[in-house]
């Protein structure tokens, strides 16, 4: 054999070193989302003056994080198998339109009329996710065309006045305790299913490589129309909570929803192209960063288009930062 | 005497990662060498054809073409100071034609008065081609009128254009057959002739034995050993690639073609439009299958069918499991009954390369693995792919390191595990050693005749048909979409004997 110009002493201790980089890059990637959490939290409270850390904003901010984070859990499910959905703000729009007008107008039961509003965005979901299939088109253009097409009923519904709800009728929906208890329950479902059965276990793989999913026997369409449907669910839960919260329901209603999400994702550290990397408490994480920002940045006294453009602006620093690109490189 | 020295490589050390690709490298080329690099997959010989190719940047150390520094910033660069390559890989350009695809990246050369001067660079193409000894590809056609083979030849006279000093062939001849084989050997003479170098890159040990002057062994990183042409041969090749000696035979020692008579899986007249038509297999108990042909003739996409990954037009597919008949037309009803299935395109098909070791080998097994209300322990996920890893000693950190780090044997042997890890009955392996190297191919072969033993039915599908005449008990060979002959094991079974019914 070859004499060797290193020791293999000096060899091990070279590897060790490798290692130990290594396992820090990934250490530091873990960890990165956090700290951008709380590096948040601090920036805006002292360029607010502590205005960011008043009561008021504080509790507005855990209502905001509520509809973010369930929503995000279902996205989760979604983004992990490298699909998206730009449809899901209008659909929560609209799902609080028809519950509006099944509870004031045609005098639904609440609970019912609040199904209904849970059930529609389900649906668009799979509609979302049907046109995907049918078409063999990707699930961004089907959900382009759905929003579209909510987006206009949206339009036509509260053209000619907001739908105003009477809150004060049902407290149990504006209750704290309450809120919270659905909060972590969806959270604590979500993290099950996505990391303790095959739900999620198959969603990562069909977002890591297609076609040895389906080889390996996974029902690839069938759990896309899963994941979907809990992203509907999700959205529709968030939607019936922000109904009461809002008590009105407007053109803007869940508008700006599907970019929020999109962002979270990003600022979580899951990756946009789904696969084994992807962790539900990255997604709530990420969704909690999100709303952070968006109302640090108002609260900083930012216009709200101005917002919209620092948001995108972040949007792609992080995706420039985190999207996996080695695949496409001719030599690896 | 000695020949001028024309690449010097010093200390070269290059890592991806954790993983140390390159461990102080050093190696000479001399003018009129024609160098073979040899080494397992993941033993650094394409990193450093790739490096002094300018398509890697190496860590450190020190590259020299004629004595004077060398540090290729681009493919293109490396071109321009004579060194050129041939990947493995097709890299061709899509829908162009071919003289756009030799010309690539250089077709400014060719102005005249701001336009680009189509008519001479087509003239220019076609002389190219004629030059390296095939004027029957013209520089006006489009590439996608060629096939697989003629694409592979366009790129060599991509890599002839600026006359390199230096070539490097990697792992080409794997994806060629005669013709454009012989013209690489042509080209190599030629090299050699004109006193330049040739860097080779060949899983195939025979014809490095042939070709090369000089042999050069990496195994992890590390150069292990040169051997001049005294001291060539295959034993000692192998036994320093893979650093033991290879213990035993290489294939099975015998010639009992016997197996069991129960059924598992039979196709009756399947047909899939334009591959193959009207076609009847059947596997039995503790067999193993071999199908054989050319590249093209249908034999892969007869092996997808039989799994359900593509419909068969006429006909049916039926595995018989517990006395039980299923029609197979879908993959997840395979996997459901039992069946395994190893594609040819490991990377592409059969493993998630973003993905840890433990994710890939868990992800068929999760029926086994799922519980009451849908619960998958993560220890029984855990347990599952360290007895694999185990079983399959494949050399890894843990089970959470991920697939992408691993070398081409090792992948597979994930590939392997994970429809070990399902208890499957029928496995499908469509080149089950393609791109792996000695030492783990010995133990896949040793694998397969474990399956036998255990009464598993297995279908082989190769395109060598050395390895099909070593394993299989029975064999098919294809011949463009039809069934052309069947051989039983035999001791007397001689490669010729099949090829007249390939060609």
């Amino acid at each position: 054999m070859a004499a060797l110009s290193r020791t293999s002493a000096e060899n091990l201790q070279i590897q060790a070193q490798l290692d130990r980089q290594a396992a820090r890059k990934q250490a530091i990637g873990r960890v990165v989302p956090y700290l951008g959490l709380v590096f948040l939290f601090v920036f805006f409270t002292i360029v607010t003056g502590g205005l960011f850390i008043s009561p008021k904003n504080l509790s507005n901010m855990v209502e905001q994080c509520f509809t973010m984070c369930i929503i995000a859990t279902g996205a989760a499910f979604v983004y992990a198998q490298g699909n998206m959905d730009f449809s899901i703000g209008s659909a929560c729009g609209v799902a609080q339109m028809c519950g509006a007008i099944l509870l004031l107008h045609k005098g639904w039961p609440m609970p019912l009329a609040m199904l209904v509003t849970i059930l529609i965005p389900v649906v668009t979901c799979c509609v979302v996710s049907t046109i995907a299939v049918v078409f063999h088109v990707p699930v961004f253009i089907g959900s382009m065309c759905v929003r579209s097409l909510l987006a206009g009923l949206l339009t036509i519904g509260v053209a000619k006045q907001e739908i105003v709800v009477p809150v004060s009728n049902w407290p149990i929906m504006t209750n704290g305790v309450f809120k919270a208890i659905v909060q972590v329950a969806v959270i604590a479902i979500g993290v099950y299913l996505f990391h303790f059965t095959r739900i999620g276990k198959w969603a990562k793989a069909i977002g890591g490589n297609r076609n040895t999913a389906k080889q390996a026997g996974i029902k690839i369409v069938q759990q896309q129309f899963l994941a979907y449907v809990l992203l509907g669910l999700c959205v529709g839960i968030a939607g019936v909570f922000q109904l009461f919260r809002n008590s009105t329901v407007s053109m803007g209603s869940g508008s700006g929803i599907e970019f929020n999400i999109m962002l979270a994702v990003v600022l979580g550290g899951f990756p946009m192209s789904g696969g084994d990397k992807a962790t539900l408490p990255a997604a709530v994480i990420g969704a909690i960063t999100a709303t952070l920002l968006t109302n640090g940045l108002s609260m900083w006294g930012l216009e709200p288009s101005l917002v919209n453009g620092v948001k995108g602006l972040i949007f792609v620093i992080m995706i420039g930062l985190s999207y996996d690109r080695s695949a496409g490189k001719l030599v690896t | 005497m000695e020949r001028e020295l024309i690449l010097a490589a010093h200390k070269v050390c290059k890592a991806f990662g954790p993983t140390r690709a390159l461990i102080d490298v050093d190696v000479e080329v001399r003018k009129g060498e024609i160098r073979g690099l040899i080494g397992e997959n993941g033993s650094g010989k394409s990193t450093f054809c790739s490096i002094v190719a300018g398509a890697l940047e190496k860590d450190s150390g020190e590259l020299e073409l004629h004595g004077q520094k060398y540090e290729p910033k681009s493919m293109v660069d490396a071109q321009n100071h004579g060194v050129a390559m041939i990947v493995q890989e097709a890299a061709t350009f899509p829908r162009l034609d071919v003289a756009s695809n030799i010309f690539a990246g250089r077709l400014e050369q060719y102005t005249k008065g701001g336009f680009l001067d189509w008519k001479s660079i087509y003239d220019e193409a076609d002389r190219i081609l004629a030059d390296i000894g095939v004027p029957e590809i013209k520089g006006r056609m489009n590439i996608e009128q060629l096939n697989f083979e003629d694409r592979k030849i366009v790129e060599i006279a991509r890599a002839m254009v600026c006359k390199p000093e230096i070539l490097i062939i990697d792992e080409t001849t794997t994806a060629l057959a005669t013709k454009g084989r012989k013209l690489i050997y042509a080209l190599i003479e030629r090299m050699q002739q004109e006193n330049k170098a040739v860097l080779f890159i060949s899983h195939d040990l025979d014809e490095l034995m042939e070709r090369c002057n000089t042999i050069t062994v990496l195994r992890d990183g590390l150069i292990i050993d040169t051997l001049d042409r005294e001291n060539m041969s295959i034993e000692k090749m192998r036994s320093l690639m893979i650093g033991r000696e290879l213990q035993g035979d290489y294939y099975r020692p015998d010639f009992d073609g016997s197996h069991g008579e129960e059924v598992l899986l039979k196709a009756e007249h399947v047909t899939l439009r334009p591959y193959f038509k009207n076609v009847d297999v059947t596997l039995h108990r503790g067999e193993i299958l071999g199908f054989g042909g050319l590249s093209n003739c249908g034999m892969h996409e007869l092996g997808r069918l039989l799994f359900g990954l593509e419909k068969t037009l006429t006909g049916s597919v039926t595995l018989y499991k517990d006395g039980k008949e299923i029609s197979i037309s879908s993959p997840d009803t395979a996997v459901d009954n039992g069946m395994a299935y190893v594609s040819k395109d490991r990377d592409k098909e059969s493993i998630v390369l973003q993905a840890s070791i433990k994710n890939n080998i868990v992800m068929p097994a999760m029926r086994q693995l799922t519980g009451a209300l849908g619960f998958v322990s993560p220890k029984k996920e855990k347990t599952l792919s360290d007895t694999q890893i185990k079983v399959m000693s494949i050399k890894c950190r843990n089970g959470n390191q991920l697939v992408k780090e691993l070398s081409g044997g090792n992948k597979q042997k994930v590939v392997f595990s994970k429809w070990l890890g399902t208890d499957s009955d029928v496995f499908i392996l469509d080149c089950p050693t393609r791109g792996i190297d000695v030492g783990v191919k010995a133990d896949m072969y040793k694998l397969i005749m474990e399956l036998k033993r255990q009464g598993k039915g297995i279908i082989m599908i190769s395109e060598e048909l050395l390895e099909l005449i070593g394993m299989s008990d029975r064999m098919l060979i294809f011949k463009d979409g039809k069934l052309a002959k069947e051989f039983q094991r035999s001791a007397d079974l001689k490669e010729n004997d099949i090829i007249e019914y390939i060609i």
